[in-house]
């Protein structure tokens, strides 16, 4: 729940823009980042409508995409049940589902 | 390095298994030291490959527990955990172990039960193995993964709906000839394309079902091999290699790459060439991966894997057979006995060993474990030793 910027970690020594965070940067193996703000528009290049749902999500189908951030991937939920590749979706903050019976938030996209 | 053989291997009937774990692990590992004729030999070491005992069977050191079961004591016993690529990570281990000239009879028995937990818990813990943070948290499952791996396909290639069933009809018609499959059952073009939807484009008949079973080989140094069987098989080579564990994150995420490198080592190793393969085993966890697969593995140009289904080439009279047993579609995928499945395939394959489903003269054979969704991919080459 603390963290509402929509972000990515760039490199300090190469620059590379990276998400989710790792220890080493996936290029140059630099140890030092900084957040970025990441565009605040995407483009939805793959998609899926899940009726299988894992246990601590509630309703079925649950609508999952990845979506490019000025060329750095993000995954997450779809506000929509119509997604089509290529539409724009911008990021907003939400409930994502429940693990341990604690409700878990993070950001999910919705059409422009 | 020493060469490596197979000298024996077995596995139990994969479904819904009345016995637990345990009876699993032993029954296949039986079956395996009994076809090698190794029953009064002492082993060195066994390896068990399994990736949720202690989830689903609330039991762990579970390679500690074969060994007493079956009277391998005092041996060696380490349990292998790499996600679905379990097996071939045990298959792998226990390579080296003979190949270094640490171990002499080493046993590898991979094995799962599934069928006693609700669908809704399986699907999650196996979601456990994607990325915390990036992916696991937003709900995502491994079929939700292969249909945006299939949409892409669809996107990109031209790849259709049609194609994905055709991969399940053959797997199907090609369990039907295999006692030890779980799905017996024949299925058509119209019933598998109106099948219910698990993750869309997905129907039920593009995704593997939920099985338990057991997979067992024995290996010993082929130098050694003559006095257990006329027909060992020798392990050519393996490869194994890891990705960025996101999807998203790839550099193109439409491309296997641990895939692509672990068969490149494998042929290195091996030192042969895609050309050379004449019978495989995929990981048809989705029916999308073989095709993916066939592909990054170097059988079919990049993009065109499904126009090889569609002429019959990895039929299982074509010139590439793919997945005679079944594959994970129909002979089933009790995760942890997969990798070890494929091998126990292969080695009855290449002695001719198969049954009704066995192709025709194979001299060597490829297996690729499929680990995470693709993050961590093992792939055997397998050739006859006699």
């Amino acid at each position: 729940m603390v963290e509402q910027k929509f972000v990515g970690f760039k490199c300090k020594a190469c620059g590379r823009v990276m998400n989710p965070k790792h220890d080493r940067c996936l290029t140059c193996k630099g140890t030092e980042f900084e957040e970025v703000e990441l565009p605040k528009v995407g483009k939805l290049i793959t998609y899926t409508k899940l009726y299988a749902l894992p246990v601590g999500i509630e309703m079925p189908p649950l609508t999952l995409g990845i979506a490019d951030f000025g060329g750095v991937r993000v995954l997450g939920q779809l506000t929509t049940d119509d997604p089509k590749i290529g539409m724009l979706l911008k990021p907003v903050w939400g409930k994502l589902r429940k693990l341990n019976d604690k409700d878990i938030y993070g950001f999910k996209f919705e059409p422009l | 390095m020493r060469d490596v053989a197979i000298i024996g291997a077995g596995m139990t009937k994969f479904g819904r298994a009345s016995g637990d774990l345990m009876d699993l692990l032993a029954e296949a590992s039986l079956r395996a030291i009994k076809h090698a004729n190794a029953e009064k030999e002492d082993f060195d070491a066994v390896y068990v490959s399994n990736m949720m005992a202690g989830e689903t069977s609330h039991q762990t050191a579970v390679a500690s527990s074969l060994a007493d079961r079956i009277a391998l004591v005092p041996a060696a016993a380490d349990r292998i955990e790499n996600g679905p690529a379990s097996g071939g990570s045990a298959i792998k281990n226990a390579f080296m172990a003979v190949a270094s000239g640490c171990y002499d009879l080493v046993l590898v028995t991979g094995g799962e039960k599934m069928t006693t937990a609700d669908t809704d818990i399986i699907t999650d813990l196996v979601a456990t193995m994607t990325h915390p943070t990036a992916e696991y948290i937003h709900g995502v499952t491994l079929p939700a993964m292969g249909a945006m791996l299939t949409r892409l396909y669809m996107e990109r290639y031209g790849l259709t709906e049609r194609h994905l069933a055709m991969v399940a009809v053959k797997n199907h018609a090609n369990a039907l000839k295999n006692p030890y499959a779980h799905i017996q059952r024949a299925c058509t073009m119209e019933g598998a394309m109106s099948s219910g939807i698990i993750a869309d484009p997905l129907r039920l008949y593009y995704v593997c079902p939920i099985s338990d079973g057991a997979a067992s080989l024995v290996l010993c140094p082929l130098e050694k091999a003559k006095k257990f069987t006329d027909k060992p098989v020798r392990i050519a080579g393996f490869g194994q290699a890891t990705d960025v564990q996101a999807l998203q994150e790839r550099e193109d995420p439409i491309v296997l790459k641990s895939v692509k490198i672990a068969a490149e080592r494998a042929f290195r190793m091996a030192g042969v060439t895609a050309d050379d393969i004449d019978v495989a085993e995929l990981h048809d966890a989705f029916e999308i991966l073989e095709i993916a697969e066939s592909e990054d593995i170097g059988f079919f140009e990049k993009g065109k894997g499904h126009l090889a289904v569609e002429k019959g080439i990895t039929a299982l009279d074509g010139e590439l057979p793919i997945n005679p047993s079944g594959g994970l579609k129909a002979r089933g995928h009790p995760v942890g006995a997969t990798g070890v499945a494929q091998a126990v395939e292969l080695v009855w394959q290449l002695r001719g060993e198969a049954g009704e489903r066995q192709v025709k003269d194979p001299k060597r054979a490829l297996s690729c474990n499929f680990g995470g969704f693709g993050n961590n991919t093992v792939i055997h080459i397998f050739e006859r030793g006699w």
